[in-house]
C-alpha cells in the first residue's frame, strides 16, 4: 500500500540527514575521552568519527538482551585491515563490553551480538587498524523497562551446552560469509544475588575463538555485559577452505567446541 | 479487588480514580468555553478510528462541541483485537467484538468519513483522501495503530498472510485462523511465531496460546501449542508459565531467543518455518506475528523516525518532527507504556485536552496515565499487570510502587475474579471509546 514517499517527507528526510552528518563534527571530543579505557586504545592519535557505526535501538525495553550491530564502511590504505574493535557501556559498573579481534579474512567489518545495558546511558565503540589508524563513534540508549514486560523467574540453561552455530558450507574465493554463533551459558556477572542473600559467584564465557584450516580467523574478548547465552554474528572472507573450528572457554576453563567445514572455491 | 491482593502501594480502586482524574480533569476547564455563536473553535481531523483515534475524536467534542472534528477510518464496522483471542477461544463471537460509529456521529457530533487518509501536506495543514476529497486542519490526530514489516521476514509477504495468518489485525484475518483451528485434525500442532520488541500487545501472543490451548482441550484434545519466539522474556512470563502448567500440562511449548526460537524464514505454502540455526517446524496451522511499524500514513506525514515508530513529546504527544501533529496509541514511542488499546484510549484523552486547550489558548494540566494488560489464560482464569506513567524530566516515566502484577501465588477465586474484571474492564473501554455495548 505504501507508495513512494512525497516530496516534502524527502525533503524533510534529507535536512534530518544532513543533522546526522554534521555531528561526527561534534563528536572529535567524543565520550570516549571521558573514559580512560576507551581513551587509553585511541592514545594519542584523533579517531575518526565516521567509518564506524553503532546500531542500537533508541529505547530498549529489556536492558538484560539489547541487540547491538557494529559496521564499518570508512576508507581504509589498500593493504590496510581493522584489527580491533572496543566496545564500552559507559553507565555500567564495568564499562568493558567485548573485545573483537579481526583478520585479515575478516573481510566485511560488519558484528552483532546482545548487550546488557543497566540503565540509560552512551555506548561506545573504538576501532584500530593495522596501520595505526584510529576510528570511533557513540550512541546513546534508553533503557525502561515496559510495564506490560514484568519478566518471570528465568530458569538458567547449564554452562556452555547446545553450541550452535550456522555457516555456509561454501564460498566463492572473497565472498564474505555470514557466521552466527549461539551458546547457553549463565554470563553471571558476579554482582547479583542468588535467591538465599549471597552474591552469586561471577561466572563468565572469556575467549571465543574462531580457527579456518589452522588459522586464526576471528577472536573475541567477552566481558559481563555480554548477555546471558551469548550470540555473536560476523563475517570471514577466506581465501582457502577447510575446517572452521569455533571455541567458546569461560573462566572455570571449561569450553565448547564446535567444528564444521567451509569449502572455498 | 478490595482485598489485599498483594500489589504494591496502590490498589486498583485507587487506580481506576486516578485514571478518572486524568480523564476529568482538563474536560472540566473545557466545557464552558463556547465559542460565540456557532463560529468553528478550529478545525480538528482525526485519522483512524480505533482505540486512540475515536476516544481522541469523542473527548475532543466533550471538551469542546465548537470544535469542528472530523474522524477518517475506512471501516464502518471495526473489529477490536482485545477480546479476539477469546473469539479464537470459542468464549465469544465475532460480533461481540465489533463497534460501530453511530454514537460518535449522533451523540458527539463528529464527523465520520469513511475512507481512507492517503497523505499529510503538514505545511498546508491538508490531508487528502482516498475518496478525492481534502481536509483542512489546524491540529492533526494521527492513531494508525501498526503495519506490518512485510520486508522482515523472509518469505512472509501479503500473500503468505492469506496461509499462515498474523490476525494482528482484528477482523477477516481473525476468522481466517479461526477457520484453520476448526479445520485442523486432531493430534495437530499450532505453531506461533512470536516477535522481538516492541510489537503491538505485549501479552498478546501469549494470551492467545492459552486461548487456543483451551479450545483444543475443548475439541481437539491430542493437538499441541508450540510457541517460536525472538525474545527470552516475555510479560507477565512467570504467570502465563504457571497458568498453562496448572490448565494445559505440557500441551503448549514455548521456545525462547536462545534455545533458537527466533524464525528466520517461513515457507507459507508448506507451513513451515525455519529458525536462525537451521531448525525446521512443520505446523498444522501456522500464525505468524511478523515485526511491526507504525501505520503508514505515519510516514507520509513525515512523524516516524529510523527505527519505523513515531517520537513525540511526552506531555502533549506532539510529533518531535513536525508541528500541528499529534500522535496516539500503537503507533508511538511511548515506553515504559506498553500498545495496548487501553494505553491509546488514555493518550487520546490527554491530546484532546491538549488541543482543547490549545485552541481557546489555555494550557492542560499535567497528565498522567494508567494502564492494566490483562490476559485470559482460561474462561476463568485471569491475570494482569497495571502500570501508572508520568511525566519526568521529558520523558515518560513508571511511577515507582503503583500498580503490579497478580500474585504469583494467588487462590482460584482470585484468577477467577480477575477473569471478570477484565470482561468488565473490556465493556467498559468499548462504551467510553465508541459508545456501544459488544
Ligand atoms: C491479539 C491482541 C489482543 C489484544 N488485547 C489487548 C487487551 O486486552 N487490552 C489492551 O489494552 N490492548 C490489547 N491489544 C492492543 C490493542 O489492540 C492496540 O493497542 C490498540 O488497538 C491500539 O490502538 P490504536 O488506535 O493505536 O490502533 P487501532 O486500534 O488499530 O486503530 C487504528 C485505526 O486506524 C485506521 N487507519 C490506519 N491507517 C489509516 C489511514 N491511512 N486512513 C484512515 N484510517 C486509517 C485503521 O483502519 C484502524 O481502524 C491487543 C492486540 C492484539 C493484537
Amino acid at each position: 500500500m505504501p507508495t513512494p514517499l512525497p516530496a516534502i517527507t524527502r525533503r524533510r528526510l534529507i535536512i534530518s540527514i544532513g543533522l546526522l552528518v554534521i555531528s561526527p563534527l561534534a563528536l572529535a571530543d567524543g565520550p570516549w575521552l571521558r573514559l580512560e579505557a576507551a581513551s587509553n586504545i585511541v592514545g594519542d592519535t584523533q579517531p575518526n568519527t565516521a567509518g564506524l557505526h553503532l546500531d542500537l535501538p533508541h529505547v530498549s525495553e529489556d536492558g538484560s538482551a539489547v541487540p547491538l550491530g557494529l559496521s564499518f564502511d570508512g576508507t581504509l590504505g589498500e593493504d590496510d585491515y581493522l584489527t580491533d574493535i572496543h566496545l564500552f557501556a559507559t553507565g555500567n559498573p564495568n564499562p568493558e563490553i567485548a573485545v573483537f579481534h579481526l583478520t585479515p579474512m575478516g573481510g566485511l567489518p560488519e558484528i552483532s551480538t546482545r548487550v546488557r545495558l543497566n540503565e540509560t546511558q552512551e555506548v561506545i565503540a573504538v576501532a584500530r587498524s593495522h596501520r595505526g589508524e584510529t576510528f570511533a563513534t557513540s550512541r546513546e540508549v534508553r533503557i525502561t523497562v515496559s510495564g506490560c514486560l514484568m519478566r518471570g523467574n528465568d530458569d538458567q540453561p547449564a554452562a556452555l551446552s547446545y553450541p550452535r552455530v550456522s555457516a555456509p558450507s561454501h564460498l566463492a574465493p572473497g565472498e564474505a560469509g555470514e557466521i552466527r554463533t549461539l551458546i547457553n551459558h549463565p554470563m553471571e556477572t558476579g554482582l547479583r544475588e542468588g535467591p538465599n542473600g549471597n552474591t552469586l559467584p561471577r561466572h563468565i564465557i572469556e575467549h571465543f575463538r574462531v580457527t579456518l584450516a589452522g588459522e586464526t580467523a576471528f577472536e573475541a574478548e567477552l566481558h559481563r555485559s555480554i548477555s546471558a547465552n551469548p550470540y555473536l554474528r560476523f563475517h570471514l572472507t577466506p581465501t582457502q577452505g577447510g575446517e572452521l573450528v569455533i571455541e567458546w572457554q569461560d573462566d572455570s576453563g571449561e569450553s565448547a567446541i564446535h567444528r564444521t567445514a567451509i569449502d572455498v572455491g | 479487588m478490595s482485598q489485599d491482593n498483594g500489589r504494591s502501594g496502590l490498589t486498583r480502586r485507587q487506580l481506576i480514580q486516578g485514571m478518572g482524574a486524568a480523564s476529568t480533569l482538563p474536560l472540566l476547564g473545557g466545557v464552558a468555553p463556547f465559542a460565540i455563536g456557532n463560529q468553528s473553535a478550529g478545525r480538528v481531523v482525526v485519522i483512524g478510528g480505533g482505540f486512540g483515534g475515536a476516544t481522541a475524536a469523542k473527548y475532543l467534542k466533550r471538551a469542546n462541541p465548537a470544535i469542528d472534528v472530523t474522524m477518517v477510518e475506512p471501516a464502518e464496522v471495526f473489529y477490536t483485537c482485545p477480546f479476539s483471542n477469546l473469539f479464537l477461544g470459542g468464549l465469544r463471537e465475532l460480533n461481540a467484538i465489533a463497534h460501530g460509529y453511530d454514537e460518535l456521529r449522533g451523540r458527539y457530533g463528529v464527523k465520520v468519513i469513511h475512507a481512507m487518509a492517503e497523505d499529510v501536506d503538514p505545511d498546508g495543514h491538508r490531508v487528502s483522501l482516498s475518496n478525492s476529497d481534502t481536509l483542512d486542519y489546524d491540529r492533526l490526530v494521527l492513531s494508525p495503530g501498526i503495519d506490518i514489516r512485510w520486508d522482515a521476514l523472509e518469505g512472509y509477504d501479503e500473500a503468505a498472510a492469506e496461509k499462515a495468518p498474523h490476525s494482528w489485525k482484528a477482523g477477516p484475518q481473525t476468522e481466517l485462523l479461526k477457520r484453520q483451528l476448526e479445520g485442523m485434525d486432531d493430534g495437530g500442532t499450532f505453531v506461533m511465531v512470536a516477535p522481538e520488541n516492541p510489537f503491538r500487545c505485549p501479552p498478546g501472543p501469549y494470551e492467545r496460546a492459552s486461548m487456543v490451548a483451551h479450545y483444543f482441550t475443548q475439541h481437539k484434545p491430542n493437538a499441541k501449542v508450540l510457541i517460536l519466539d525472538a525474545k527470552d522474556n516475555f510479560s507477565k512470563q512467570g504467570l502465563f508459565t504457571a497458568g498453562w502448567e496448572q490448565l494445559y500440562g505440557d500441551r503448549i511449548e514455548w521456545v525462547g531467543l536462545s534455545n533458537d526460537g527466533r524464525v528466520t524464514r517461513v515457507d507459507a505454502n508448506n507451513l513451515e518455518v525455519e529458525t536462525e540455526f537451521g531448525t525446521r517446524h512443520q505446523a498444522d496451522v501456522l500464525n505468524v506475528i511478523p515485526p511491526q511499524k507504525a501505520g503508514w500514513i505515519a510516514d507520509r506525514a513525515g512523524v516516524t523516525d529510523d527505527s519505523g515508530w513515531v517520537p513525540v513529546k511526552a506531555e502533549t504527544f506532539e510529533s518531535q518532527r513536525v508541528n500541528d501533529i499529534h500522535v496516539v496509541g500503537d503507533a508511538t514511542v511511548a515506553t515504559p507504556m506498553p500498545k495496548s488499546g487501553f494505553c491509546a484510549n488514555a493518550q487520546a484523552k490527554v491530546v484532546a485536552a491538549a488541543i482543547a486547550a490549545t485552541l481557546e489558548g489555555s494550557t492542560a494540566p499535567d497528565p498522567y496515565w494508567a494502564n492494566t494488560c490483562y490476559s485470559l489464560i482460561g474462561p476463568e482464569y485471569g491475570i494482569s499487570v497495571a502500570g501508572v506513567y508520568r511525566v519526568q524530566d521529558g520523558v515518560i516515566a513508571s511511577v515507582e510502587g503503583a500498580g503490579g502484577l497478580s500474585p504469583t501465588d494467588a487462590p482460584e477465586a482470585t484468577r477467577a475474579l480477575e477473569a471478570e474484571y477484565a470482561v468488565g474492564w473490556y465493556n467498559a473501554i468499548c462504551q467510553d471509546t465508541w459508545g456501544t455495548e459488544a
